[in-house]
């Protein structure tokens, strides 16, 4: 037990060391809008299945239309649409970045499934965004605007566990198709992703109007996987 | 031993009885039947596999065994598969056997079973059959879940050209399946209620991620990948070398990829030390040499994968595979201009072996010296006969010496030779022009070759020296790279010595000599015809002395600027032929051919022009037709150039069309043109005629003509013809006859009229004109020069003498009308014409002439330029209108008047013009206009004065003025 403790320990530090050290290579633009435009087109672009899942496709013989009609996504692969709108701005950014971090060890072990040219940029495309997302944390966590601690749509329920890597099947062709729906939820993650986003910027301007003054600190309590950026300080604020 | 196989046999023998008593008492045949009977399934290799025992083996001896193995599919009365296995036994041995199944193993139920029978030739026959064993299941279903759908075999391993058989097993036996390979419909055999077997042939290979073959039913698709490879290649080129005697390296060529993921293994055999190693590489493997000096080898590469084995062998010497590593830090040293030593190093092999060394020069790309150096540690060699800056590849190989095997790779190092002084004189040649008696000398020269100025050239000097005055020199350095100077000189004779430098040094000297008298030019030029080749000239020496022949041309036509070529000739050359890349086709090139004497000097030969081809003239001359008449008429086509033309012109075609289309005239010919007209055509064949005359024409005939030069390649081209009318032939015989008769009449008339002037003057003279009397000139000349006329105040009366004649007067008047005073009866108030105190109310008294070309309507009412007197009125008539005042009272108020308050009847116009002067009258009648006081000559304005007033009287300068008729209500402004 105490094994496993120092173990986690070690690996917070690693983790802390890693984004420290990006944090410091990296800077940050403290401009919320210009951040959340470039969050959207990076999840635009991520959820292009030309991007990964169709060179996958092509590379697996998958083409034929009755494969790729059961290439559907799987329920509890990705967060739901659903989910994502009920969370707040912080959950929804420590769920995606989560949830993309779990994907890029997925891509890593999928290294003789995948096209290898699609499986390093989709590996650059995610860890850009994960830049983004990090400066967009920390521009929240500088603000003091209470939406950041509100689910972008109100709704009832917890926020869910991070999703878990798929177990894949030892049979190939079982395994094939799950290899694709699993590509294919994160394809429609993305754009799930996207879209939330966008309902930011939307509400943003809404608001803009009529802001009433909440507290943030709720979602500054919550457990955020790499806890050593809060305590940066952010580069700008949050438009108001 | 041999007494132990004798007692062993007699024991044997003295067995077998026994047993054949036993057999025959207990009447059964031995129990060898097998015995715990066992099926596995081996779902990866679909296999069966058998596993039993034989009991009741005796004897502690081996006994050769054959096993009948019957295997059923579904049901164990289908029996798909009877073989027999073969093998020794020995007591309590555990047998195991396998059978590879088309059919996956999960698609049906298999059944097996077997029996056995003695083998062996120690024992007796007949030999009989154990009983069938009871048979054993080998259900792979079992396993399977509640899937409704299973495709097997999974991810099997097929090499590309087999047959695969791929079965499904449907639980839910109301599906409508169907299956695919990659995305074609394939069908099926039914085995079973529910079970479908697929066999595919000849699979070829697709992907190394496998070819896909699934089923659909309701749900979800379920399928299989087979995993298709190509088939394993024998390994080619199989050859070992050693480059250190420390270490062996085999290499091959594997051959196509097989497309699986899992490679083939590469394992090198070595047969004499049976040492094996499993190679890290496909196509390339290493193998340590051992110190016990083992010189040969035999080495086997096994190359292995799923499905097959293949190898190759080879017996190789260590020593006869040497290979040695490339030399290295290959150095030119002490490099000057023909000679250089290159220095290199080479890796040991061994214990300092020998190795061969091959040294190569290597100058613009090929192989000029080669030199082999045989050397152990360090190798040197001096390179000579080198060419001065000159830039070389030095490159060095190395082989083993004991025994040469193969060159090592080869190194290579440039350098380039010092400079020296050129080694050739340039070839010089001038050209001269006289200008004012002086010679012109341009100096041209060729670059030299690389070969030639072992460095660059700096500068060329050119040393002119007077052959008529001792010590006379003149140096010109002119810059490289120039290849041309000018030098003027004078009438002496010269020689010039050109060289080049480099940094080095000068060359030897090219000379040449001038004379200072221009030689004979005065040389008929020749013809030549090109060929492919180029100009093949010859010539004729003159002289024995000659001690060479300069053929020199310009390379451009010749309206460019000339560029000079020239080709030097030796002294018993008397033919060569000029060719360069500049002649081209349809341009004439004009050669001269000097000869070079003894003192360098150049005499001209020769003169020779032609065309490399000739062409057909490329434009026709402006031919200008003249001497138009009605039979002829010339052609003339002057100013056509035939020197400057595409070949040499040999002649002209007239072509000549007519509208009549008669017989062609004398010396044409009938021709047929391009656009299949027929014409005439004359053929001059000598260039130089460039006129024609067009004979025996008709007149007022429509001609068409066409000139064009020709040359041997052909004609020019076919312009649009000119028309030309012959004129009428009478036409210039009117000219002759109306011309001198129009003349005639012209004289004849002019002399009746001079005729009748005279007869004129004689018989009816004019009438003096007192204008023109010579008085009037003498006054204008002293007094008043605008005093046209005689004024009354001029003359100074002694005496008047009044003559009252009522029925005559001084004054003579033409016409037959009477005048206004006749019809009053009364003393004509205009002859009163003395200056008295009395009746002079102006500044001079007034005459009045009535004009009788004009006022016509006014001297028919009675009024002649002046008032009707009444008897309020003044005596002299014209009275209210010598005074200024009442003048212009008199015409403002008459002016008025006729503005707007003279009533209708009485606005009549009476229009007094200033046109009416005394010369526009006839000159046969007196002058109409009487002499104007000076005061009515003021009055210039032509203006428009009611009836009643009179016309005041004109004066000079109103003859500039006109008439102009108004209307009435008009103004006047």
């Amino acid at each position: 037990m105490q094994a496993q403790s120092m173990q986690r320990t070690l690996l917070s530090l690693v983790l802390r060391l890693l984004l420290l050290c990006m944090v410091a290579t990296g800077k940050c633009s403290g401009k919320y809008h210009e951040l959340l435009l470039q969050l959207q087109r990076q999840a635009d672009l991520m959820q292009n299945p030309s991007t990964l899942l169709d060179p996958y496709i092509h590379l697996q013989g998958l083409h034929s239309p009755i494969l790729k009609g059961s290439c559907m996504e799987r329920l509890g692969d990705f967060p739901s649409e659903d989910v994502l709108w009920r969370l707040s701005r912080q959950d929804f950014l420590w769920t995606l970045n989560t949830t993309l971090g779990l994907f890029l060890r997925m891509l890593s072990a999928l290294q003789q499934d995948l096209p290898k040219a699609a499986q390093q940029q989709a590996e650059m495309n995610i860890r850009g965004l994960g830049n983004n997302i990090h400066c967009m944390a920390q521009l929240l966590r500088g603000s003091s605007d209470p939406e950041a601690a509100e689910p972008t749509r109100p709704g009832p329920g917890p926020t869910p566990p991070p999703p878990s890597l798929p177990m894949l099947p030892l049979d190939t062709f079982k395994r094939k198709l799950r290899i694709c729906e699993f590509l294919q939820g994160y394809h429609r993650f993305m754009r799930r992703a996207g879209q939330v986003l966008r309902g930011w910027g939307e509400r943003q301007g809404r608001n803009r109007r009529h802001s009433p003054l909440r507290g943030l600190q709720r979602a500054a309590q919550r457990t955020w996987p790499f806890p050593g950026l809060r305590r940066l300080a952010p580069q700008g604020q949050l438009p108001r | 031993m041999a007494l132990f196989a004798v007692l062993q046999t007699a024991f044997l023998l003295a067995l077998l009885p026994l047993r054949t008593y036993q057999s025959e008492v207990l009447s059964e045949p031995l129990p060898l039947t097998p015995e715990s009977l066992s099926v596995s399934i081996n779902s990866a290799k679909q296999c069966l596999h058998l596993q039993w025992t034989v009991h009741n083996l005796d004897y502690h001896q081996e006994l050769k065994m054959v096993f009948e193995i019957q295997i059923s599919r579904f049901k164990a009365s289908d029996v798909i598969w009877t073989g027999n296995y073969s093998t020794t036994v020995t007591q309590n041995q555990v047998l195991h056997w396998s059978w590879e199944s088309e059919l996956p193993l999960e698609c049906a139920i298999h059944f097996v079973r077997m029996r056995t029978m003695v083998d062996d030739a120690r024992i007796p026959v007949p030999r009989f059959w154990s009983n069938w064993s009871s048979w054993k299941k080998a259900d792979a279903q079992n396993s399977l879940g509640d899937h409704p759908l299973y495709v097997f075999p999974k991810d099997k391993l097929v090499e590309e050209g087999s047959d695969v058989t791929i079965c499904y097993i449907s639980r839910n036996h109301q599906d409508n399946i169907s299956c695919y390979l990659e995305d074609v419909l394939t069908f099926g055999k039914q085995l079973d209620q529910s079970v479908w077997a697929f066999e595919l042939k000849n699979i070829s290979f697709l992907r190394k991620t496998g070819t896909n073959f699934y089923c659909q039913g309701q749900g979800v698709p379920e399928g299989v990948v087979l995993f298709v490879s190509k088939v394993l290649e024998e390994p080619k080129n199989f050859s070992c070398e050693t480059r250190d005697l420390k270490t062996l390296t085999c290499t091959w060529d594997p051959g196509d990829d097989t497309g699986l993921i899992q490679l083939p293994s590469y394992t090198l055999f070595e047969s004499f030390s049976r040492k094996k190693t499993l190679c890290k590489h496909r196509n390339r493997c290493d193998w340590q040499v051992t110190q016990d000096s083992q010189e040969m080898y035999n080495f086997t590469l096994v190359a292995e994968n799923y499905f097959r084995k293949r190898s190759v062998s080879i017996l190789f010497n260590l020593i006869h595979g040497v290979h040695p590593v490339a030399p290295y830090n290959l150095f030119p040293k002490n490099v000057s201009a023909t000679n250089a030593t290159m220095t290199w190093k080479v890796h040991s092999i061994g214990n300092n072996s020998a190795l061969l060394c091959q040294l190569q020069l290597l100058g613009e790309g090929k192989v000029i010296q080669q030199h082999n150096i045989s050397i152990r540690v360090n190798g040197e060699y001096l390179l000579s006969e080198l060419e001065p800056d000159t830039e070389y590849m030095a490159r060095v190989r190395c082989a083993y010496a004991d025994h040469f095997w193969k060159w090592s790779e080869l190194i290579s190092q440039n350098f380039t030779t010092a400079e020296a002084a050129p080694s050739e004189a340039p070839d010089v040649w001038r050209d001269v022009m006289f200008v004012s008696g002086h010679p012109t000398v341009t100096l041209f020269w060729k670059p030299l070759s690389k070969v030639h100025t072992h460095g660059k050239i700096l500068f060329y000097n050119v040393v002119v020296e007077n052959l008529d005055e001792a010590s006379s020199l003149e140096v010109l350095s002119v810059p490289a790279p120039a290849n041309s100077t000018k030098v003027t000189l004078n009438q002496s004779s010269y020689q010039i010595h050109v060289t080049a430098h480099n940094s080095v040094g000068p060359s030897p000297a090219s000379t040449v000599a001038i004379s200072g008298h221009p030689g004979n030019e005065n040389v008929e030029e020749g013809r030549i015809n090109g060929t492919e080749d180029g100009f093949p000239m010859s010539w004729k020496p003159q002289s024995r002395n000659a001690t060479g022949y300069v053929v020199e041309w310009c390379d451009g036509p010749q309206n460019l600027p000339c560029v000079l070529q020239w080709k030097n000739l030796g002294p018993t050359t008397t033919g060569t032929v000029i060719s360069s890349g500049a002649f081209r086709p349809g341009v004439r090139y004009n050669f001269r051919i000097y000869e070079i004497s003894t003192k360098r000097m150049a005499h001209l030969l020769e003169k020779k022009t032609g065309y490399l081809e000739e062409l057909a003239p490329s434009y026709n001359p402006q031919v200008v037709p003249n001497n138009l008449t009605s039979h002829s008429f010339t052609l003339s086509w002057k100013d056509y150039p035939t020197e400057s033309q595409t070949g040499f012109i040999q002649g002209y075609y007239v072509y000549l069309k007519s509208k009549a289309g008669e017989k062609c005239h004398r010396g044409f010919e009938k021709t047929v043109l391009p656009d299949n007209s027929v014409c005439c055509k004359y053929t001059i064949d000598n260039p130089d005629q460039k006129t024609f005359v067009m004979k025996d024409l008709q007149p007022e005939s429509v001609y068409e003509f066409f000139v064009t030069p020709y040359t041997s390649a052909g004609e020019g081209p076919m312009d649009d013809f000119r028309k030309v009318t012959t004129p009428d032939e009478y036409s210039h015989i009117l000219i002759h006859i109306i011309l001198p008769m129009i003349f005639c009449v012209l004289v004849i008339m002019i002399a009746c009229y001079l005729k009748s002037q005279w007869l004129k003057d004689k018989c009816y003279p004019d009438i003096p004109d007192p204008y023109k009397s010579s008085v009037l000139s003498l006054i204008k000349s002293k007094e008043n020069p605008h005093i046209t006329i005689m004024n009354v105040n001029d003359c100074v009366p002694d005496a008047i003498e009044v003559v009252n004649k009522p029925e005559g007067s001084k004054i003579q008047f033409t016409g037959t009308r009477k005048s206004p005073t006749e019809t009053k009866g009364t003393k004509p108030a205009y002859l009163d014409l003395l200056p008295t105190e009395k009746n002079y109310s102006g500044p001079g008294p007034c005459i009045c002439f009535e004009n009788f070309t004009y006022n016509q309507a006014a001297s028919d009412l009675g009024y002649c330029g002046h008032f009707p007197v009444t008897s309020q009125a003044p005596h002299c008539p014209l009275g209210p209108l010598t005074s200024p005042e009442n003048l212009l009272k008199t015409l403002e108020q008459n002016y008025m008047n006729s503005l707007g308050e003279i009533p209708a009847g009485e606005a009549n116009l009476n229009y007094v013009s200033q046109l009416a002067s005394p010369v526009s009258g006839d000159k046969e009648s007196p002058p109409t206009n009487p002499p104007e006081p000076a005061l009515c000559s003021e009055y210039k304005m032509q203006m428009a004065i009611p009836l009643g007033l009179a016309s005041p009287p004109p004066s000079e300068n109103s003859s500039l003025s006109s008439t102009t008729l108004l209307d009435p209500g008009e103004h006047y402004h």
